[in-house]
């Protein structure tokens, strides 16, 4: 174990995770920059980069990157964080890898909260999808966890099964609300359930960034507790952390970054399933490592988002559609592995 | 002087029937202390609210004179050291980095690592001899081996106290010596009191200075491993005609159970 310390804070960590955050960070700018300069218009990086930061360059350059795909790119960096944060603390309270907020119907109850305001309230504006989709999923969580409950604590494998009952369960209501609503606004919701990342404006980056402001340092003050639990519950009390409170909160942090990625971005699959996953195998952590999933999920959203918008025309598809295609196999080789007997 | 760790008329239980019904312990300083007793007698359930984990319906768990409830969690985790029955190892995870978790409740949020922390981790690898591989994950080690990285974790806490719920339950004959011989070093050699939940009445025995034998909740007896472990007290509390012995090897009782072909029944 080598141990890295950084400043005065002495903020501790293995050499390895500090390597692979580096790194990822390092992919995550690449990306950014190609976001920013890719595409039809003919502007040129230095011009992209100047017109992303706000210093105007002229009129097409201030609009495409400006107004398009700069917003459109930090949405995907900012939620793709969110997803690979709650997923991380999600597998790491659970114990269980196929714990995440869109496995445990937690990202489904966001969307049908978000549907039934956009049902209810015409003319929404962002903020009040956002609190839709917060609204859904924390009575969603709820309901799960009531479900789970049993005697005197969660038990992990009750709140996976329950989840994903109460997942189908939002689900229908969601379809419900579909068939209920006007043609255009059904659309509109509809589209916006597929998980998207187009269109997005820099309404979408304060709502993702305020989350991830008031979220990330809540979870990381809960970071040691949180490793600690990871090794039963008797054996954390003992080593002096609150358990039941911390708990508490990392599960409603958990569950309000997925709402905040629904909420700006509709349901995107699977990013908060595998990133933390990703992170776990690059960094050979034991237990959680927040930050490097955090970073491995805005960079898989960023890309995905890329090949999903780099396509020809007649080939574009939504990224909630791709992101898809790439978790579902990463879903089957988890139960094809652990069908085998081993380590997951 | 009073016991550092006592109980006074402590009823603990899960919320149903008591499990542990108003029972008077002094876990003696310095000592070994074993406590004995049939499965559901209530061992595991005293240790946990010795320890904190659970909170006595009736009654209280004193911890220096004081209430153990009225001391927050962190401060009971710098005093109070314990080895649950089933812990879990995070997947992957080495033996140091076990036993460096042993250091959380002296750990701040902004100061996570000092050179205190790092010389309580080397000394607890060293008295439990894994530093040789305090590189291995845990997940591959023997069954010995890992209760002893378990054991270390709990020393690197650095607490007075120790208490160990079953710390030779599933390990081999061999294993389960090596266990306790360690935990007698501790005591002797670093001065720890120790309190464990045992099933063998024969480590007990040996190696403890005080017994508490416990039967449906009560405490059946307590004081010295002679006095306690009695033909009549393991007829009463286990429900087996036993006879004792004195141990060749180090002169303390030796219980023999009387059953079997040729014995009672």
């Amino acid at each position: 174990m080598k141990i890295l310390r950084i400043g005065p804070l002495g903020i501790t960590t293995h050499q390895r995770t500090f390597a692979v955050g580096l790194a990822l960070v390092g992919v995550l700018a690449a990306l950014l920059v190609f976001a920013l300069t890719a595409g039809k218009a003919d502007i040129s990086v230095f011009d992209s980069i100047k017109a992303a930061v706000g210093i105007s360059v002229g009129a097409p350059a201030d609009f495409i990157v400006g107004q398009v795909r700069a917003p459109r790119a930090l949405t995907a960096v900012l939620v793709g964080g969110m997803l690979g944060l709650s997923g991380a603390i999600l597998q790491s309270l659970t114990r269980n890898p196929l714990a995440s907020p869109d496995f445990i119907g937690i990202t489904m109850g966001a969307g049908t909260g978000a549907v039934l305001t956009l049902w209810l309230v015409t003319a929404t504006s962002l903020w009040v999808t956002a609190a839709g989709a917060v609204a859904g999923a924390l009575v969603t969580a709820a309901l799960i966890l009531g479900l789970a409950w049993k005697r005197h604590g969660v038990v992990p494998l009750r709140l996976i099964l329950a989840g994903i009952g109460i997942g189908f369960v939002a689900q229908a209501i969601t379809q419900y609300l579909l068939t209920r609503m006007d043609v255009h606004d059904a659309g509109n919701a509809l589209g916006w359930l597929v998980g998207s990342t187009t269109g997005r404006t820099w309404t979408h980056v304060t709502v993702a960034a305020l989350s991830l402001a008031v979220l990330v340092p809540v979870v990381l003050w809960n970071a040691r507790a949180l490793r600690t639990m990871e090794m039963g519950d008797d054996a954390a009390r003992a080593l002096g952390v609150r358990v039941g409170a911390s708990r508490g909160v990392l599960a409603v942090c958990s569950v309000l970054l997925a709402a905040a990625a629904v909420a700006v971005c509709g349901p995107i699959g699977f990013i908060a399933l595998v990133a933390p996953a990703l992170a776990l195998r690059l960094t050979r952590n034991a237990g959680a490592t927040l930050i490097p999933s955090a970073l491995m999920g805005a960079a898989l959203l960023l890309a995905a988002d890329q090949v999903s918008q780099q396509m020809p025309a007649t080939l574009q598809f939504p990224v909630g559609v791709f992101t898809a295609a790439i978790g579902a196999p990463y879903l089957l080789w988890l139960v094809w592995r652990a069908s085998r007997g081993g380590p997951s | 002087m009073s016991p550092t760790l006592q109980t006074r008329g402590a009823v603990i239980g899960y919320g149903g029937p008591p499990i542990v019904r108003g029972v008077d312990v002094a876990i003696p300083d310095g000592e070994i202390t074993a406590i004995v007793g049939p499965n559901g007698c209530g061992k595991s359930t005293l240790l946990r609210a010795l320890v904190r984990l659970l909170s006595p319906e009736e009654g209280t768990v004193l911890l220096d004179g004081e209430d153990i409830h009225r001391t927050p969690t962190r401060e009971v985790a710098r005093r109070i050291g314990l080895l649950p029955q089933s812990p879990i190892a995070p997947a992957g995870i080495t033996v140091k980095e076990l036993v460096a978790r042993g250091r959380t409740p002296h750990q701040k949020v902004l100061r996570p690592w000092s050179a205190t922390d790092e010389t309580a981790v080397m000394s607890a690898l060293h008295s439990t001899a894994l530093t040789d591989i305090q590189d291995a994950v845990v997940d591959e080690l023997s069954g010995g081996q890992r209760q002893r990285a378990w054991i270390a974790m709990t020393l690197a806490q650095n607490t007075p106290l120790m208490l160990l719920d079953e710390p030779t339950t599933y390990l081999d004959i061999a294993h389960q010596y090596d266990v306790m011989d360690l935990l007698h070093r501790l005591n002797t050699r670093d001065d720890r009191t120790i309190v464990m939940v045992v099933h063998d009445l024969q480590q007990a025995a040996r190696y403890a200075h005080h017994v508490i034998a416990m039967h449906e909740g009560e405490v059946a007896a307590a004081g010295t491993p002679t006095e306690v472990l009695t033909a009549e007290l393991i007829r009463t509390v286990f429900g087996l005609e036993a006879r004792v012995l004195e141990d060749p090897v180090t002169g303390s009782p030796l219980v023999v159970p009387a059953h079997g072909p040729g014995g009672v029944r």
